[in-house]
């Protein structure tokens, strides 16, 4: 028998993909916003719970299931802007208030989901589900090459958003000096928008990936952000390419822990990871420059 | 039946009283925002409930329970005295999901998810454990009262305006912020261990987030470092709920529906009023 180590660096690296897309929307509005966005979980899991409506309950094609999902996904993001987050910013609210706000948000998302579709694990049903590909030292199914593949493309885009158009630069101005960016005529508020609506897109995109891998339940939200979080901090928090690499490290430690550990201590690996980061190295991998906070 | 149900509250309302005063003590008068308080409350249950289960008398138990929050509370405090601000709040954060993963996993203590029935009551009489655990909060709201005015309670609130500048006068503000973190999770502890008495029960569940949304609600809506305040959120919380348990709704969604309801109200004060009903500081 073939040793398991490839095949737990597979299940790592699809684990750590899933971590990364939750992390780097949740790292974009750090960068950008300043603030810990713990509501992208409420995003992720309301777009995986909106894929299921379309999809399993409603019986829609499944481009088309993804398109709403992602849609409802949009809407989701700009009602909070529009009446948590800018009257948040209006009223100069300190980041820890800010911070408890998200998190309100994403118990609010679970309870809601909770409320509307029951407690019961969900599935979403797509016909080609259980292609199998085996190469002999390890399996993978073609849903999980999709999301190794998707994944990529997703950081591209965001790369080249955040690189080459104007609104990457703008964004990339005012999370440098908001006051100088406003200068020189960025509107800050239009910014903060589009960054919401980015990370909305990269949040839809996950919730859909990840309602195809695992099952649904209404606090997926919570313990997907808490990874794309950590994975956030590891790569350095504010950075969304140390979110991307941090995520991908998570994913794989975790699976390659399981060696050693239980399946259900795999939070407290991630977590004790995260704590000897933020002891050791607080600048993440990336070694971003610490907020000033005092 | 009705005067059962007061008593029940009551007992509740005291026992939360003292989680959200300690609370109270780290996020209010240090600036300590301590998200993983409901851990050490968890903690103090936990260990009530293993030890008087195992046979021990319950006044030992309450006392360990205290003292092995108070543990864990200053190892938590040692470990993140060089982080601030932020970083502090994601680690207490952290600690939830260790001890949820611990509580479910460790099954030869805990018995994982099926958590620990048949946790011996102190008092049979609920009127007088109601007035038991009422004596305990009114003393440690004295208590309390006494700190916070000291020369300590003035140097833990120095620290909550400017850590640095309490540093230069000669205050070891690591010091006092152990000790702090000791104080707090030490009656987080205590409370636990009532909690448990009282319900008889506990599991895995104590630690969820939706458990913490309910001390963060009366500690926000009451307001930061005010005693007066927490007092008065505690009570909202009660009327809130009991409101909403006359509310027709479905059986089956009264939680989430309770949930919800309490979130936006939390939501309202943290945008329109975020130092809620007496708070003096900003959270």
């Amino acid at each position: 028998m073939p040793s398991i180590l490839p095949q737990l660096v597979v299940n790592g690296l699809i684990a750590g993909s899933i971590y990364a897309l939750a992390a780097c929307g949740f790292a974009l509005v750090y960068y950008v916003l300043k603030f810990q966005y713990f509501s992208h979980g409420a995003i992720i899991s309301t777009a995986a719970y909106m894929s299921f409506l379309f999809l399993n309950l409603m019986g829609l094609n499944y481009v088309l299931a993804g398109i709403l999902a992602i849609i409802v996904s949009l809407i989701a993001v700009l009602l909070s802007n529009w009446l948590v987050y800018r009257p948040m910013r209006k009223r100069k609210a300190t980041p820890t208030t800010t911070l408890i706000a998200s998190i309100v948000l994403l118990i609010f998302t679970s309870s809601l989901l909770l409320a509307l579709f029951g407690s019961s694990t969900k599935t979403l049903a797509l016909s080609n589900k259980n292609v199998t590909f085996d190469w002999g030292i390890f399996t993978i199914t073609a849903i999980q090459i999709s999301i190794l593949i998707l994944t990529l493309v997703l950081f591209f885009l965001l790369w080249l958003v955040m690189k080459k158009t104007r609104l990457g630069k703008a964004m990339r101005a005012i999370a440098d000096n908001k006051d100088v960016a406003q200068i020189v005529g960025i509107n800050p508020e239009k910014i903060y928008s589009y960054t919401f609506i980015i990370s909305a897109v990269l949040g839809g995109v996950s919730g859909i990936l990840i309602g195809l891998e695992q099952n649904l339940y209404p606090r997926m939200g919570v313990m997907i952000i808490i990874k794309g979080f950590i994975g956030s901090v590891i790569g350095g928090l504010g950075s969304v390419p140390g979110s991307i690499i941090g995520g991908l490290f998570i994913g794989l430690i975790e699976n390659i822990g399981v060696w050693f550990l239980p399946t259900g201590y795999k939070d407290v690996i991630s977590f004790s990871i995260m704590l000897l980061f933020l002891i050791f190295r607080p600048q993440g991998i990336l070694g971003v420059k610490m907020r000033d906070d005092s | 039946m009705i005067h059962d149900f007061f008593i029940q509250e009551f007992t509740f309302f005291f026992i939360y009283l003292i989680i959200v005063l300690s609370f109270n003590l780290a996020v209010g008068f240090t600036g300590m925002v301590n998200l993983g308080h409901m851990v050490f409350v968890g903690v103090g249950a936990y260990v009530s409930a293993i030890l008087t289960l195992g046979g021990m008398q319950w006044y030992f138990a309450l006392l360990l329970a205290g003292l092995i929050s108070a543990a864990l509370g200053i190892l938590m405090a040692a470990v993140t005295s060089r982080l601030k601000g932020d970083y502090f709040q994601i680690v207490t954060l952290g600690v939830i999901f260790i001890a949820i993963a611990v509580s479910r996993n460790w099954v030869s203590l805990t018995r994982g998810a099926l958590g620990l029935p048949g946790i011996p009551d102190i008092i049979k009489s609920n009127f007088y454990y109601m007035a038991f655990v009422g004596i305990v909060s009114v003393l440690f709201v004295l208590l309390f009262h006494w700190l916070v005015n000291s020369e300590t309670g003035k140097i833990f609130q120095a620290i909550r305006d400017d850590e640095t500048a309490t540093a230069v006068l000669g205050k070891n503000t690591y010091f006092y912020k152990i000790f702090l973190m000791a104080i707090s999770t030490f009656f987080a502890g205590i409370a636990g261990s009532l909690m448990a008495h009282q319900i008889n029960f506990i599991d895995p569940s104590i630690f969820d987030l939706e458990q913490f949304i309910i001390i963060l609600f009366m500690l926000i809506v009451g307001g930061l470092a005010s005693i007066k305040g927490t007092i008065i959120g505690t009570l909202l919380l009660f009327v809130v709920i009991d409101a909403l348990r006359f509310l027709v709704v479905a059986p089956e969604i009264i939680g989430p529906v309770r949930q919800m309801s309490l979130l936006i109200i939390l939501l309202v004060v943290l945008i329109f009023r975020p130092r809620g009903l007496f708070g003096r500081v900003d959270v």
